[in-house]
């Protein structure tokens, strides 16, 4: 069945289907092409709030808010002001995408359930808005007379436009806002939205900037609502509060949840039965509200992925260009005088909790530093403070003659400082490519809409981008993968996929966290390669590793790490000989009673 | 000045109740991370079943009883159906999608059984008329009513949580399920306690507030719903205090506006109070800042 499906996603059917329906409007009834004008309207919906819940992953139940935007802004613009169309539609997506970029900023800072009542609050307040207005909305009466193809008042360019030629309009809209959709997802901006969407601190571990990526979702979504907004108004002819209430919000979300979130097709699909449904379940009128419950209770059970998930194949989330040669690699130069990375002196305290005291690290250029200590040591709590995800309170991060103190995660990386997590942090529905893709993203050029033009420019910079990810894929011997969801992957295969990932971003200096745990003796080997790979590439390698005859084979330098303090620095075999460090693993005589740690 | 203090008076009782919806609403989210969005149509079913039974010529006590037990029993039913399978998928926020379902089938329900018209609800115990003078002041004897089983339940419930085991329990699945599994708690069994203990609460504020009104209707529960989440809110997610002083402001709040601005704009505000506090202290006013381990 998925596969039998697939043509309807080729360009050129969906184009024949496209051209295909827009012909057969001028011969369908009128109430048919009114029905399909509705359609329309609807896929925009679904594909505004697929963007903001399915791909960028917040959830909103406010989204009739930014349709009722859109529709009261055209609609009041034509009718005062006499704007025409084009203009009116225009300025309706502008003042939708305006309320989600201001909504962002309260919204941005919240997550989860209280989002979902936060965009609620925001769609009852408009409601309210809308229906206390009364000077300038009509209030609970409603506003007539908006300019409408079906009463014949709606005019373009002196032309009057009739309900086929209006849903002509409506199509060629939509396909094409559809396509320029479709080229910005599978863009770094939209595997951005996707890598917000499972793990904010991962999207910023690799330089995405959360607040900025968010804004962006809202206000693309909110645009795309305010456009379907528009279109909603001239087709109707009539705005009434009760059209923008909490039921249309609620619709909205279950178009994209059945249809399947985080697809392209999954809201058409949506769009298509919920607006034939009602139609067909008119006959039940009563029931029609027990219907929606019962399908939005078992929706997610039944239907994990949506329509789109039962019916059609996986989409894909990288552009189809053909990859070119990657460049040869050039190793770095030092630039500063110093150390690559020193921490002077940091410190940290949670609840009380002194996790690191007074602690200072150096490292060289092509150095491979080892961190070891007990658990609960402080390593992982110095990799998360250079990396920018917690601020220390004292002492100071150097990096490259700059200082990485105080900056945000995104931007720490953005200077070339990657990580990885102890437990893998990748998108579980993405390939390993796509994966290893979402490095890439500190070094992109493109801007957001040459990458929804599909530009030549941004092409080209995808398909070296492509090239240098398939290279990096077949070091990490993880070429035969490829194209596998990660999600379906073991282990070792994950944290292969996430180094990778970290070697595309060009990284400086690298720090792994417990990168040998859980791997096999041919993964580990792997590993090392690619660890000596950076090495050689001039990067500072920093390594928390419980696995010491891993660590003997690769690191210049350990550093042992005790409730927080430095208790030694140098090579391997003087640690072992070093009486604290010994006393940190094992215990010493002189204090008995004190806990052994692993 | 009579009138204010009436105004102040109506709203500390009705943001009790508020406090008490807010603490079902934190009593899950303890225990699961989740909450129920169909909570406002559980308060409705449980006061609509109330006045049916009364109908059908059930006892008043027998009637209340039954009409709080089915929105504890419903609970259940969301819990197995709505909740659990939906976190065991883990990422997504899909449990949102569908206790709102479960609510939207609920009010369906009940106006395809009921018809979606208001149905008036008769006085239980007091009549609506009936008031006590304080100090000058008529206070009307269903809101006292209402404020003091509102009180009373809340402290109940704080002992409860704090002084038996299972309220022990509760907490420690709270702190961490995993640990409290390791430590022997049935942490299924907490959960699904603490699932039917907040559809008990849910539907006993639905009671009140419909005996404070006189009528239901299908989609009487909403508002309330989300003026319980804002107390929760208000006070910090799943603090006792902070939600009764949340709810009470709440309360109060809503009533001066309603009675000096205009009964229009109390809803609105309630929505702006909840995003203004959302935005600015997602804890809440008592909450402390939670630490997540990275």
């Amino acid at each position: 069945m998925r596969n039998s499906l697939t043509f309807l996603t080729r360009t050129p059917v969906v184009a024949a289907l496209l051209v295909a329906l827009g012909v057969a409007a001028e011969f369908a009834s009128g109430s048919t092409v009114q029905i399909w004008s509705f359609l329309l309207v609807n896929v925009l919906l679904a594909q505004s709030i697929n963007v903001l819940t399915g791909v960028a992953g917040q959830i909103s139940l406010g989204h009739a808010g930014f349709l009722g935007i859109g529709a009261y802004g055209s609609a009041l613009l034509m009718k005062n002001l006499g704007l025409p169309l084009p203009l009116a539609l225009v300025a309706g997506a502008v003042m939708g995408g305006a309320g989600g970029w201001l909504l962002s900023f309260a919204a941005g800072r919240v997550r989860e359930f209280y989002l979902a009542m936060m965009t609620l609050g925001f769609g009852m307040i408009f409601y309210e808005v809308v229906r206390e207005w009364t000077s300038l909305t009509g209030g609970v009466v409603g506003l007539s007379g908006v300019p409408s193809p079906s009463l014949r008042t709606l005019m373009l360019f002196g032309w009057r436009i009739d309900p086929v030629a209006y849903f002509q309009i409506t199509l060629a809209v939509v396909a094409g806002v559809v396509w320029l959709l479709r080229n910005f997802i599978t863009s770094p901006y939209g595997r951005a939205f996707f890598a917000i969407h499972v793990s904010e601190v991962a999207a910023g571990s690799i330089g995405v900037p959360r607040a900025a990526t968010k804004r962006n979702a809202y206000t693309l979504s909110a645009a795309l609502a305010g456009l379907a907004g528009g279109f909603y108004a001239h087709l109707v002819g009539y705005l009434g509060p009760e059209t923008f209430g909490l039921h249309r919000s609620v619709e909205a979300l279950v178009m994209a949840v059945v249809g399947g979130l985080g697809t392209l097709t999954g809201p058409v699909l949506g769009a298509i039965v919920f607006t034939y449904l009602p139609e067909k379940l008119q006959v039940f009128a009563e029931y029609q509200f027990m219907v929606y419950g019962l399908i939005l209770l078992l929706s997610f059970v039944l239907l994990p992925r949506g329509l789109a998930g039962l019916l059609l194949p996986r989409p894909r989330f990288s552009k189809d260009v053909e990859a070119l040669p990657p460049p040869p690699p050039v190793p770095y130069t030092a630039t500063g005088t110093g150390p690559l990375l020193s921490a002077e002196g940091v410190s940290i305290s949670f609840l009380g909790l002194r996790a690191l005291d007074n602690a200072s690290v150096t490292l060289g250029a092509g150095e491979i530093l080892g961190l070891v200590g007990p658990n609960g040591s402080g390593k992982s709590t110095l990799v998360n403070i250079i990396s920018g995800i917690y601020r220390p309170g004292d002492g100071v991060v150097r990096f490259d003659d700059g200082t990485l103190t105080g900056l945000p995660d995104h931007a720490v990386a953005r200077r070339g400082v990657l990580r990885t997590f102890q437990d893998p942090r990748l998108v579980p529905s993405f390939t390993v490519r796509e994966n290893v893709l979402l490095g890439g993203h500190r070094l992109y050029q493109q801007n957001p809409l040459a990458a929804a033009l599909n530009l030549p420019g941004a092409l080209r910079e995808d398909a070296e981008m492509l090239g240098r990810a398939e290279a990096i894929l077949a070091m990490a011997g993880l070429s035969h993968l490829a194209d596998t969801p990660v999600r379906d992957l073991p282990y070792g295969d994950q944290r292969m996929t996430e180094l990778s990932r970290v070697i595309l971003a060009n990284p400086r200096l690298v720090m792994l966290d417990e990168p040998a745990a859980g791997l096999s003796e041919g993964e580990l080997h792997k590993l090392g390669g690619l660890i000596r790979h950076l090495k050689a590439q001039g990067v500072g390698v920093i390594l928390i590793e419980h696995h010491m005859d891993f660590l003997n084979e690769l690191v210049d330098r350990v550093v042992v790490l005790d409730s927080g303090k430095v208790i030694y620095q140098g090579g391997m075999a003087g640690m072992y000989r070093d009486p604290a460090v010994v006393a940190a693993y094992l215990g010493t005589e002189t204090h008995p009673g004190e806990s052994v740690h692993a | 000045m009579h009138f204010v203090l009436q105004l102040i008076f109506s709203g500390v009782c009705v943001g009790a109740v508020y406090a008490l919806i807010a603490m079902g609403l934190s009593l899950t989210f303890w225990t699961t991370r989740t909450l129920n969005f169909g909570q406002g149509s559980l308060l409705m079913t449980a006061s609509v079943a109330t006045v049916a039974l009364l109908g059908a010529g059930m006892p008043i006590a027998f009637a209340v009883l039954l009409g709080v037990l089915l929105a504890g029993g419903l609970m259940i039913v969301a819990e197995r159906i709505a909740i659990r399978p939906l976190l065991k998928a883990g990422d997504s926020m899909g449990w949102v999608v569908s206790t709102l379902g479960l609510g939207i089938f609920l009010q369906g329900f009940v106006s395809t059984v009921f018809g979606s018209q208001a149905i008036a609800f008769p006085s239980l115990v007091f009549d609506s008329l009936d008031f006590v003078d304080l100090a000058g002041v008529q206070v009307s004897s269903q809101y006292l009513a209402v404020l003091g089983l509102s009180l009373t339940l809340m402290v109940a419930m704080e002992l409860f949580l704090r002084r038996s085991a299972w309220g022990r329990a509760v907490r420690a699945v709270s702190h961490d399920a995993d640990a409290a599994a390791l430590a022997g708690i049935p942490v299924r069994r907490v959960i699904v306690l603490s699932f039917v203990a907040s559809g008990v609460l849910a539907g006993i504020a639905g009671v009140m507030v419909a005996q404070i009104t006189g009528t239901v209707d299908p989609g009487f529960g909403f508002n309330l719903m989300v003026l319980g989440f804002v107390a929760a809110v208000f006070g910090g997610m799943g603090n006792t205090a902070g939600a009764l002083v949340g709810g009470v402001s709440l309360g109060v709040i809503e009533k001066l506006v309603g009675g000096y601005v205009s009964t229009a704009a109390e809803h609105g505000m309630a929505f702006a109070i909840l995003m203004v506090i959302l935005a600015i202290r997602p804890q809440g006013l008592f909450g402390r800042k939670e630490f997540t381990k990275v």
